[in-house]
């Protein structure tokens, strides 16, 4: 919780993140985030969803859950309910090679996204 | 009529025709169909194919709807939003849910009694079909297109491969095809009828690396082969039944189910029980976890499960009537344990057959027992590889037998599976020893 406000302080602090959505470069498999909008900590948070959500699967998938706030292979809402959930999934597939703190990190950012995809 | 019963109506023909086309391979459940369907990959339910990782099993439990969102109770799917109008009001998939696998097998058999020790001679040819309409229905076929082929043995089989280089071993037929009745009057109980495996084992029959199947607690014969007329009992063979089975909290699953035996009157009965310890419920919600802190259940999970079955057969006279009855009960208990890339399974069961040779003089009465454990080593990418190793044993009517089976298999992409195994068995009649690659695409 503590957590949340703190992000959420951050973001509303953060006067350069005041537009609508999120900046996506690219498509398909190329599909990014442009980060440099981000407050310093998310930044560090993403460096880590960049390189290491990527094993499996492309960005794609979580831009996308992000954007429309629905998962879309499940199909399941896409919200700050339940992006630990989806974290802890990925994190426990036995060859995610994910440590705690990233997936920790990485559901932070999903969170923060969340809010930025709302404005 | 209102429009959408007179829909429903002229679906039916349909759906009977779809119904028709969906057959099955020898007991697969990941299947190519349900990856177009969710528009996802392999590994979201499997390990290598056609072993099932945890949501697998949960996806297979809740008869073929994708499970619902992790941390949150299943909602019955009921929506037609994004479907195209007149599919949802049919009831029908929007792509037909059929797929295919096909398997090309080498032997490398030393002692090969025709001295063929490299043998290039079975291949076969799986549909499978499976899904649900609407969330309500759930079904699966599994139907062998073409398999031929025994793989040269030791001894001589009663029926040898003709010149032509066609053994006569193919045998298309239905394995198993069943419909779901998924959570009846909006209850957790689902209906289950058709032909399959009962449910007893924590493992379907499919549910391994490798495609020896396993004696405990599965492919458990005791044999009455000899005996013309009939096959010999064993766990996992399909059977035409009809079964209850339901989640219960979460991490509990029952079944228990009837079946019916041709050429007789009595009916055979068994139940299922398996508890779910850590990991995934058997809902597919992922477990709480704590991520500033350690637990070992973080990524442990421990299955256990027991299962009785008790019914009977006999030899079928020439007008199909079973005779000679044999009497006979099994029963088992089972262990999985799963934690990050390896994997443990173990199982026993025993039993008793009061006339396994459905002798029509002296029935002599015989206690079997069975039990198997296989480890497994998952290395996942970049190198998508799993090494086992089984240890099985089997006492029954012939004497007892040992086999130990290392095992490696590698999909170099997910469809796509090379698989060895060595089989060293250890059998009242001799020792065995057998190579066996094996090719396997699924599409
Ligand atoms: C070990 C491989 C692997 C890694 C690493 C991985 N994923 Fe996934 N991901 C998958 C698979 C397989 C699926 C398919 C559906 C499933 O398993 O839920 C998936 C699905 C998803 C989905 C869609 C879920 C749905 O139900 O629609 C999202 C979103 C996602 N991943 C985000 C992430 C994020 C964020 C990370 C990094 C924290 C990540 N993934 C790391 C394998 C992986």
């Amino acid at each position: 919780m503590k957590k949340l406000l703190i992000t959420l302080l951050l973001v509303s602090l953060s006067a350069t993140a005041a537009h609508a959505g999120l900046k996506v470069i690219g498509k398909g498999d190329n599909m990014r985030l442009d980060p440099s909008n981000f407050p310093p900590q998310m930044k560090a948070n993403y460096e880590i969803v960049r390189v290491r959500c990527v094993k499996c699967h492309t960005l794609e998938r979580t831009i996308v859950a992000v954007q429309t706030g629905v998962a879309p292979i499940s199909g399941q809402p896409f919200d700050r309910n339940a992006t630990k959930a989806y974290g802890v999934k990925m994190l426990r597939k036995p060859d995610s090679n994910m440590s705690k703190p990233e997936v920790k990190a990485s559901v932070e950012l999903l969170n923060y996204l969340l809010s930025e995809a709302e404005r | 009529m209102s429009s959408r019963k007179s829909s429903l109506v002229l679906a039916l023909p349909l759906l009977a025709l779809t119904l028709l086309q969906l057959s099955l391979p020898k007991g697969a459940h990941a299947i190519p169909a349900f990856s177009r369907q969710f528009k996802t990959e392999c590994s979201t339910c499997h390990t290598i194919y056609p072993e099932l990782n945890e949501f697998g099993d949960a996806f297979l439990k809740n008869g073929y709807v994708y499970p619902g969102k992790p941390g949150e109770a299943v909602q019955p799917a009921d929506k037609k939003e994004g479907k195209i109008e007149g599919l949802w009001l049919s009831g029908l998939p929007e792509l037909l849910p059929v797929s295919f696998t096909g398997t090309l097998d080498v032997a490398y058999n030393n002692d090969a009694f025709d001295g063929n020790k490299v043998d290039l001679s079975t291949r076969s040819l799986r549909l499978q079909a499976g899904g649900a309409f609407r969330d309500v229905a759930g079904f699966f076929l599994t139907y062998n297109l073409y398999s031929q082929g025994t793989q040269t043995s030791a001894t001589a089989s009663s029926s040898p491969a003709s010149n032509a280089n066609t053994p006569p071993s193919n045998s298309p037929d239905i394995y198993e095809m069943y419909a779901i009745w998924r959570h009846a009057f909006g209850t957790p109980i689902n209906f289950r009828i058709g032909r399959m495996e009962p449910k007893l084992s924590l493992w379907k029959k499919s549910n391994r690396v490798i495609l020896t199947p396993s004696y405990a607690s599965t492919a458990y014969t005791v044999g009455s082969s000899f005996s013309q007329g009939s096959t010999p009992f064993s766990l996992d063979a399909p059977e035409d039944a009809l079964e209850v089975n339901a989640v219960l909290g979460n991490r509990v699953f029952l079944a228990g189910g009837v079946v019916d035996r041709n050429g007789q009157k009595n009916k055979d009965g068994y139940g299922h029980i398996s508890v779910k310890l850590g990991g995934t419920d058997f809902l597919g919600h992922e477990p709480e976890i704590d991520l500033e802190s350690d637990s070992v259940w973080d990524y442990l999970s421990l299955t256990l499960g027991g299962f009785g079955y008790a019914g009977s057969n006999g030899k079928f006279n020439d007008r199909g009537v079973a005779q000679f009855k044999n009497e006979f009960y099994r029963a088992g208990a089972e262990a999985d344990l799963l934690y990050k890339r390896f994997h443990l399974k173990g199982s026993g069961a025993f039993g008793r057959d009061d006339n396994p040779t459905f002798s029509s003089t002296a029935p002599t009465p015989i206690d079997s027992k069975a039990y198997a454990v296989e480890g497994e080593y998952m290395f996942g990418a970049p190198v998508n590889l799993i090494t086992l190793f089984r240890y099985e044993y089997q006492k029954d009517l012939n004497g007892r037998t040992r086999r130990y089976i290392p095992a490696v298999s590698y999909a170099p992409l997910q469809n796509t599976k090379v698989s060895l195994e060595y089989i060293f068995t250890d059998a009242p009649s001799g020792i065995q020893r057998l190579t066996l690659a094996s090719l396997a695409i699924s599409f």
